[in-house]
């Protein structure tokens, strides 16, 4: 295969655990409201695959002194306090995250394409074709 | 049979898009079979639900009606996230178990691990 199909799945990745803090209880309803709203007529369009909120407790691994250590998760303005995985086009999925009724509290949505290969194969693949046929 | 569901959902994020930077082909095809391998293992006994490679490229969409918004390819970094896996575990510390196998892990890479709320999301099916 030379180029990759489009992809047609999209992780849309909510960054920010701390948009609400400054929020009224009743403002803060109002934007879960639109929030549920937003993702049931998602669903109902047959675009949604899996989406959850993240809760804000947890763990991050990783290699510390040649073995693998756990620490806190902490909560920021980049941590992911949810994500959405849709079966959309590229189009679609820029219009979705546009919807997302925190972005005027602060949150970001990271919009990235799904792919069945991870990005470091692809290169092995790439780097091992050059000069060939293919 | 009963459907019974039992264990707790968690979602493991895999940070760091840059881990292969200064290994060999051979290598990276080795840590990716050993990464093929064990999601299948955790996909037979039933623990990992869905999982998927991020691609590099993307956007961030930001600011009010997503007025802003930052195309990719994103620079490869150790924040970045490079994947993801769905998980249904007993607890916090049986998902801590699985990502401590994490492959990537000795080449940088660190695992987020979180519990998700299933009444508030959807799927997989």
């Amino acid at each position: 295969m030379s180029t990759p199909p489009t992809s047609s799945e999209y992780m849309l990745l909510f960054k920010g655990t701390l948009w609400d803090r400054e929020l009224s209880p009743e403002e803060l309803q109002q934007v879960m409201t639109r929030w549920m709203n937003w993702l049931d007529r998602l669903t109902q369009e047959g675009k949604v695959i899996a989406a959850h909120p993240l809760a804000n407790q947890g763990k991050i691994i990783s290699w510390k002194k040649g073995a693998p250590t756990d620490g806190p998760f902490a909560e920021s303005k980049e941590a992911i306090g949810g994500y959405f995985l849709l079966q959309v086009s590229e189009e679609e999925a820029l219009e979705i995250a546009k919807e997302c009724p925190a972005l005027k509290y602060g949150v970001a949505v990271e919009i990235r394409p799904i792919v069945n290969q991870c990005a470091s194969m692809e290169r092995v693949y790439m780097e091992h074709s050059v000069g060939s046929s293919k | 049979m009963s459907a019974e569901i039992t264990g707790s959902p968690f979602i493991l994020l895999f940070r760091g898009t840059d881990w292969d930077r200064g290994l060999s082909a051979e290598e990276i095809q080795q840590t990716m079979s050993r990464w093929t391998d064990w999601f299948d293992r955790l996909t037979s006994q039933g623990k990992a639900k869905l999982g998927q490679p991020l691609n590099n490229d993307g956007k961030i969409v930001s600011g009010k009606k997503g007025a802003a918004v930052v195309d990719g390819p994103f620079t490869e970094s150790k924040e970045a996230v490079a994947g993801y896996i769905l998980l249904r575990v007993a607890d916090l510390d049986a998902a801590t178990e699985i990502a401590k196998e994490c492959p990537g892990l000795d080449f940088g890479m660190s695992v987020e691990i979180r519990p998700i709320s299933e009444e508030l999301g959807r799927g997989p099916d």
